[in-house]
């Protein structure tokens, strides 16, 4: 017994020696940022952090910005010379510059995937204005609650179906992928909501080339199962509310020439309506408004030879590697979508609406 | 206090010995006096055969049964007879169980005289397979211990190990619960259970129908149920007096209790010091927000309130019932406001250990809640080095260590005992 306590004792003490563990540092004496602003100039990244930090039993939000050859030695910097040590664990939302979105996010975007600073969960957004006046609009403005700008873009909180969602790890996979690509919303600091939403960025291999409208952007959640809860208005007699959404794919290669039938069920609740529209003529127009829409939207998307729409997924068993290679230069071009929407009209609130006979 | 006193019994003249102090011995002398007079009673030595058998020069017979309580009635011609006599009155009544709470089922509960025990388990199941073995232990004294099973339920192998067990250390002294492990072959270092102990007879004959073997020991007022097992730790037998959903959600209770107990003072390590990543922003900012000030880390932080803890929980049993709701409230007063207005830690640690404390009493079993107070330290310990691995890490080992032990060959996380071990037949 005697030995097995001296062994005990032994494994004890091996413990503390071999975990280096009294490096950690308790959560008041870290800096968690939530918001990280990126923009590069000259060479020179400038990273900008959104601290909410509480003062006397209040949140405050506090900005802090530097300068630097990388990131990591610009986050470094700031670690040195504040009280706390930053940690980007809990950064939730990164804005990038558009000018650096232009130039293309590769470097910064690996470089977060491999050193794992930042979640690979946190949402990128695209700012379209200096990202100083961003910051200090967007810091200034809204009330002390420190975590705004994020909720702006949570699931259970701001977000809604015409807001593109799009976290560093879905730019890493657009940047490697041959046959996927991610739509990034654009916000600025706008107005008395002072964040406004522009659209989306079409994001190809971590480059932007081309931006979509929110209208736009909301069929692209359509097209991937994600509108449910969006409004739309249906040309001049009523709007909707999408309620439920599921899709059904068929794909086709034919002699090089890719198609595909893309089926999108929707489920929808009539919520104003002018005048007195039959249910078929509300139906009818949300068909041609979402399709024409829609047609719009790929011709572009078919211009920029970006697949943000992820329909090279459906050809990826269909041709081999080397082919998938050329898949948004050569087939993704050639590629003809046969676009349907199927309307569910489930309710039609409180009041009755004329039905076809 | 050893009486002697000679007597007339039908005109014969007898010694009586005994202890007055175990030995109600007016009484006892009534009851000899009132033996019928019709038999003809000329030596008083045939009288005598007629109530015991009669011994002659066994003196170290004679003094043991004096010492166990007996009464000897010796004639003039040097022949004695031992009597059971009528005894002192010094056992407590049957009351309701001090240590386990009963909410609908019986309220009896066992007292320290062995025989009163076995009389309760014999009340509660009338059976004629109830089988009771007495054994008597110890060199310098003789402690009564009794080994009770049913015929028809107990594993054979089982029941013969634990008897082999106890004939094995016959000798051995036997005056608590760690001389009992040490009889049973238990090692003296184990922190869990390997017996069950219950007040509550209702209790034991549930673990007697399930075929386990239930051990008593004079003067202790515990029955000490064979085969303890992990499940052991979130079952009663007053369960069974609900419907089963409820049953099902209080069993559920326990189970959370069991883990609230361990894991979450050591989570709490973990996310503050460790990995606050895991957390939701909102709760690091508000966690941060009640650590402002705070000087210590969050072990030094989160040990020096478990002790303060512990020390109230260790003083509250020591106190006199008289002068207990005095620590309730300078406990009280220490865990609550003041200690996070001096700065000393975080109001959320306060939260946190709240919940520690209370989930830890929804465990079965003195013991058992004992060794999981014991356990919540190895993933604290560990939280603070690993973070929220450790924690994984902590549970592995606990877990690691609850599987490697056995009982008479019967491991301690045996989830369905009377299916595959007990039912011997």
């Amino acid at each position: 017994m005697f030995r097995l306590g001296l062994k005990l004792i032994f494994l004890i003490l091996v413990i503390v020696a071999l975990s280096g563990c009294w490096d950690t540092k308790d959560i008041d004496h870290r800096l968690l940022p939530v918001t990280m602003g990126i923009s590069k100039e000259d060479e020179e990244y400038q990273v900008i952090l959104q601290v909410p930090e509480p003062v006397e039993g209040q949140i405050e939000n506090r900005i802090i910005k530097e300068t630097g050859q990388t990131i990591t030695k610009t986050i470094d910097t700031l670690s040195e010379n504040m009280e706390s040590q930053v940690d980007l664990l809990h950064v939730k939302v990164i804005v990038i510059d558009k000018q650096l979105a232009k130039e293309g996010v590769e470097d910064v975007i690996s470089g977060f995937m491999r050193s794992r600073d930042v979640s690979s969960h946190a949402l990128i957004t695209i700012c379209d204005e200096n990202i100083d006046q961003f910051f200090n609009e967007v810091s200034s403005n809204l009330d002390v609650n420190a975590v705004n700008l994020f909720e702006f873009f949570e699931k259970n909180a701001g977000w809604t179906p015409q807001i593109a969602l799009t976290r560093v790890w879905h730019v890493y996979r657009s940047i490697h992928s041959y046959t996927h690509d991610v739509a990034v919303p654009i916000v600025v600091s706008e107005g008395s909501t002072n964040i406004r939403h522009l659209g989306s960025a079409v994001m190809k291999k971590g480059k932007m080339v081309e931006s979509l409208t929110p209208d736009e952007t909301l069929l692209f959640n359509a097209f991937n199962g994600k509108s449910a809860q969006g409004r739309v208005e249906a040309m001049d007699h009523a709007s909707v509310l999408i309620i439920s959404n599921t899709t059904n794919t068929r794909s086709d290669v034919i002699k090089d020439e890719p198609s595909l039938e893309k089926v999108i069920n929707l489920k929808v609740v009539l919520l104003e309506t002018k005048g007195d529209p039959t249910i078929e003529l509300i139906k009818e127009e949300l068909i041609i408004i979402l399709t024409d829409r829609f047609d719009r939207m790929f011709a572009k998307l078919q211009e920029s030879e970006a697949d943000i729409l992820g329909l090279g997924q459906h050809f990826r068993s269909n041709m081999p590697r080397e082919e998938l290679r050329e898949w948004r230069y050569k087939y993704y071009k050639k590629l003809k979508v046969k676009f349907i929407v199927e309307i569910d009209v489930q309710n039609t609130g409180f009041l009755k609406s004329k039905s076809s006979e | 206090m050893i009486s002697f006193s000679k007597k007339y019994i039908y005109k014969k003249k007898v010694e009586i010995m005994g202890f007055n102090t175990l030995v109600n011995i007016p009484k006892t002398k009534e009851i000899l006096q009132e033996y019928p007079n019709d038999v003809n009673m000329s030596e008083i030595d045939d009288f005598l055969a007629t109530i015991g058998e009669l011994k002659e020069k066994n003196i170290d017979d004679a003094v043991k049964a004096i010492f166990e309580g007996k009464l000897i009635v010796c004639s003039s011609t040097g022949k004695y007879v031992v009597v059971d006599p009528i005894p002192q009155e010094l056992n407590r009544s049957i009351e309701p169980p001090s240590n386990e709470n009963v909410l609908q089922g019986s309220q009896s509960s066992f007292i320290e005289d062995i025989d009163t025990n076995i009389g309760l388990i014999r009340k509660e199941k009338a059976s004629e397979k109830l089988c009771v073995k007495s054994y008597s232990l110890g060199k310098r004294q003789n402690k009564k211990m009794a080994l009770l099973y049913l015929d028809d339920k107990v594993n054979k192998d089982t029941l013969a190990e634990i008897q082999n067990q106890i004939e094995k250390n016959l000798k051995k002294e036997l005056h608590n619960q760690q001389d009992m492990s040490t009889i049973m072959g238990f090692s003296p270092w184990l922190t869990m259970a390997k017996f069950r102990t219950s007040e509550l007879p209702s209790e034991v004959v549930n673990k007697l129908f399930q075929g386990r073997v239930v051990l008593f020991i004079d003067r202790l007022p515990n029955a000490f149920i064979l085969l303890g097992l992990l499940w052991d730790m979130f079952t009663v037998e007053n369960d069974y007096n609900y419907p089963y959903p409820l049953m099902i959600l209080i069993r559920a209770l326990r189970v959370v209790g069991l883990l609230a107990t361990l894991l979450v003072p050591g989570l709490y390590v973990a996310l503050v010091a460790v990995n606050p990543g895991v957390l939701r922003i909102e709760m690091a900012l508000s966690i941060a927000q009640s650590r402002q000030g705070v000087p210590y880390p969050a072990l030094v932080e989160v040990l020096l309130m478990l002790i303060i803890l512990e020390l109230i929980l260790e003083a509250s049993v020591r106190l006199p019932k008289s002068i207990g709701p005095t620590i309730t409230m300078v406990g009280g007063i220490i865990l609550g406001q003041a200690i996070v207005d001096a700065k000393l830690v975080s109001n959320l640690l306060i939260i946190i250990l709240a919940a520690t404390t209370i989930a830890n009493f929804t465990i079965v079993g003195v013991q058992n809640s004992l060794s999981i107070r014991l356990y919540k330290y190895l993933i604290v310990i560990f939280a603070s080095i690993y973070g929220v691995f450790g924690l994984l890490a902590g549970i592995f080992f606990i877990i690691a260590y609850l599987a490697s032990l056995r009982t008479f060959g019967v491991s301690y996380l045996n989830f369905n005992v009377e299916r595959d071990v007990l039912k011997g037949e």
